[in-house]
């Protein structure tokens, strides 16, 4: 099974759709008909602005309130902390672990993992490289359970909609915080991690 | 036998068919290459037939409700991404409906369209269109996403108020258990193979 050998080093690309191996220079796969790219197109440039973008979006995300409660006309403003901290008050440690999990944690790590793989791509670092497409395939795969949060408060602006009594209406942060969900969504399917096996400073 | 190359390392593969049952990984990297299924193709076209079914409950009758003070609110798919765009949060809204509804549908509807092509071996110019679409479309259906934000939600409710299930819940559940089933059982592997041996006929 093993060849030791990059398809591209012996001058085949793989259709990034259906799998069919055509030769280089080819510009259409011809069992599907996609476009034929060795490595996906500018891939470290449109991830790192997709990272820069999403960095810039983190703070308003985490510094605004994402929701705000009205309880008999007080209204209460909760950022994406202060509604972890609510959750550890009322006693319900293992849900603020998870909302912690899923909206502190892994944009975080997301960010991080895939500027340090940027980085170790761009520079020639001398990184496992089967431990880096382990990363990537982690932060490829936890991404979209960001999403939590947003759900989270879309049910319960619709429930909780009974005018003076009580109300809940998303703030900015909701906003901002969908918007680095997706960004960092793309960043990561815009990465390339045959990338991180084309650095000659990798080892197995 | 053509060779076959690894997604994320790019090694050049021997062409190896797994067995049913069988995983084959990447020597290199540890991708998981292909996870044969027992009759792939008609467990789709069953799985995809069945998650229609549920789409239109799961859709419109109400998931939760809650009652306060006498008068019960009732909360489905819809009316979240509704109140988020009157409250005008439109950009959240589309991606709560695209997320949640759209992506979801269309994630059946194409496994619908490419199965039923495959079973009945009708060869159609568009089935590497279908199967591509759906190959992109599968990360932003997040219907099991939403559904711990269910959970998480109402976690928050119970300290204020009385809340219910309605039997949307159900089907939305149920709907989650079969595109999940239909993730695992869908091989893409085989599909492609057979995509490409009806357009070579026509």
């Amino acid at each position: 099974m093993k060849t030791n050998a990059n398809a591209l080093s012996r001058g085949l690309i793989r259709c990034h759709d259906c799998g069919h191996l055509s030769k280089v220079n080819t510009p259409q796969c011809p069992v599907c008909n996609g476009h034929l790219y060795p490595r996906k197109p500018k891939s470290l440039q449109r991830t790192a602005a997709l990272l820069l973008s999403s960095y810039a979006l983190y703070l308003p995300a985490n510094v605004f309130p994402i929701m705000t409660v009205t309880r008999l006309g007080a209204g209460e403003p909760h950022t994406i902390i202060g509604g972890i901290f609510a959750l550890i008050d009322s006693g319900m440690m293992p849900i603020a672990l998870l909302v912690l999990v899923a909206s502190i944690l892994v944009p975080m790590v997301k960010l991080l993992g895939l500027s340090l793989l940027v980085f170790s791509v761009y520079f020639h670092w001398p990184i496992n490289a089967r431990l880096a497409t382990v990363v990537y395939r982690i932060i490829a795969f936890v991404g979209r359970w960001s999403m939590l949060d947003i759900f989270m408060i879309t049910i319960l602006v619709s429930l909780v909609n009974l005018g003076g009594v009580a109300q809940v209406i998303a703030g900015p942060a909701a906003t901002a915080f969908a918007c680095v969900v997706v960004l960092t969504m793309f960043a990561a399917t815009s990465f390339d991690p045959r990338l991180i096996w084309d650095n000659p400073n990798a080892y197995e | 036998m053509e060779l076959a190359a690894c997604p994320e390392c790019d090694l050049l593969l021997n062409p190896h068919q797994a067995a049913v049952g069988e995983k084959a990984h990447c020597p290199r990297c540890g991708y998981l290459l292909q996870r044969p299924s027992k009759q792939s193709i008609e467990r789709t076209l069953a799985l995809s037939i069945a998650g229609l079914l549920l789409m239109l409950p799961a859709n419109l009758l109400p998931l939760v409700g809650i009652k306060v003070l006498g008068t019960s609110h009732d909360g489905t798919l819809w009316s979240g991404v509704f109140t988020l765009f009157s409250e005008g949060m439109w950009a959240v809204a589309v991606l709560v409906f695209l997320s949640s509804m759209l992506f979801p549908l269309l994630n059946i509807v194409l496994s619908l369209l490419v199965s039923f092509y495959l079973h009945f071996n009708k060869p159609n110019k568009y089935l590497s269109h279908w199967m591509r679409w759906l190959q992109h479309l599968k990360e932003w259906a997040m219907l099991e996403v939403y559904m711990l934000g269910i959970i998480v939600a109402c976690v928050k409710l119970t300290s204020m108020s009385e809340v219910k299930f309605g039997l949307g819940l159900y089907a939305f559940i149920a709907l989650i258990v079969v595109t999940g089933m239909l993730a695992s059982h869908l091989d893409g592997y085989l599909f492609w193979r057979h995509i490409r041996r009806l357009n070579n006929k026509s």
